[in-house]
């Protein structure tokens, strides 16, 4: 069972940050842990003396190189459709992919995608032949308005990055996915724990992208094998079909031949 | 003239305006062994046109870096 992202298919539909990790070798380990083949990254002001930042590329390009990866480069820290489509050239210019997940930030207190400007740059760079994984809030309306323009996969979000407050709305997502079955739909930020992922995929989703939930865990490796569990669980629940939920009990142990019964 | 690159100024006597390629000497000791994009007064500028695009007094760079992201 595989992830579909704009024609590539992908064994995990597990996407994966690489920040916030304690160091870049443990960046490194975890992200093959999980076993995700998609990478995110960014671009940002950066001392010209220091190389910090040319030793992450350097390791970002062996850990996709490692798994047969795809870099997911974003547009973190913009607010304007401007700045993100300018920022989206930049990337692709140095990463050389046309991917992009396109962050449009509204509210500094949340982090709230600003969907009047995320709307026009999604426009703006699908015209422009990127392939456009939007980052936006469990709206319908938006989501379907991102599947209108064209966006193959659209990313709405469990809650505020870096929260780890888990499916805050679950009604919201399960109707995106009712509203919205042909679009590849990523659960995107505010995941804390596995089970929050499993439930994502029980819904439906076709993949998570998560960052904090592994580098901000004790132990970030094992936590990114966890996720990849969870997903697998997840999914599987999904495609095998749950029970119906019942109002009353019902005895799993057959009553037939039950013994000391007393007939009442 | 006076330019920004990063948001730090950079002060270059009478000049009229030079070159991305040649501000990006300003920034960087040895811009080709380095991986940025750049951005003129918020538009991106292309390597290609690194030579031909001018970049005259208050205007403002941006060369970016790859980095970690979520």
């Amino acid at each position: 069972m595989s992830l579909t992202i704009y024609g590539q298919q992908l064994t995990s539909r597990l996407l994966i940050g690489s920040a916030l990790y304690p160091s870049p070798q443990v960046m490194k380990q975890a992200i093959l842990a999980s076993g995700s083949q998609v990478v995110t990254l960014s671009l940002k002001r950066q001392n010209p003396t220091e190389q910090s930042g040319q030793q992450i590329w350097q390791y970002l390009q062996e850990i996709v190189s490692q798994n047969n990866g795809h870099l997911l480069p974003n547009t973190a820290g913009c607010k304007t459709a401007q700045e993100a489509v300018t920022l989206a050239k930049m990337s692709r210019e140095i990463f050389q992919t046309d991917w992009l997940k396109l962050e449009v930030i509204g509210d500094d207190y949340n982090l709230q995608p600003d969907p009047i400007e995320l709307l026009s740059a999604t426009e703006q760079l699908l015209n422009d032949g990127f392939k456009v994984l939007p980052y936006c809030t469990d709206d319908l309306v938006l989501c379907q308005r991102l599947y209108d323009l064209g966006c193959e996969v659209i990313m709405p979000w469990a809650s505020p990055i870096g929260t780890g407050k888990g499916l805050m709305n679950p009604y919201n997502l399960e109707t995106i996915r009712l509203r919205l079955p042909e679009a590849t739909l990523i659960v995107d930020a505010g995941i804390g724990k596995p089970s929050d992922a499993c439930l994502a995929m029980e819904m439906g989703y076709d993949g998570v992208l998560l960052n904090s939930a592994v580098a901000l865990a004790d132990n970030p490796v094992l936590m990114a094998k966890a996720f990849a569990q969870a997903l697998q669980a997840g999914e599987q629940g999904y495609v095998a079909g749950v029970m119906q939920q019942r109002q009353t009990a019902h005895p799993s142990t057959p009553t037939l031949d039950t013994p000391f019964w007393h007939q009442n | 003239m006076t330019i920004h690159i990063n948001g730090k100024a950079y002060s270059l006597g009478e000049a009229e305006y030079i070159s991305v390629n040649n501000a990006l000497i300003l920034h960087f000791t040895e811009p080709q062994k380095t991986t940025f994009a750049v951005a003129l007064n918020g538009d991106f500028v292309g390597k290609a046109d690194y030579d031909s695009t001018v970049v005259k007094s208050g205007d403002s760079l941006d060369v970016l870096q790859p980095i970690q992201g979520g």
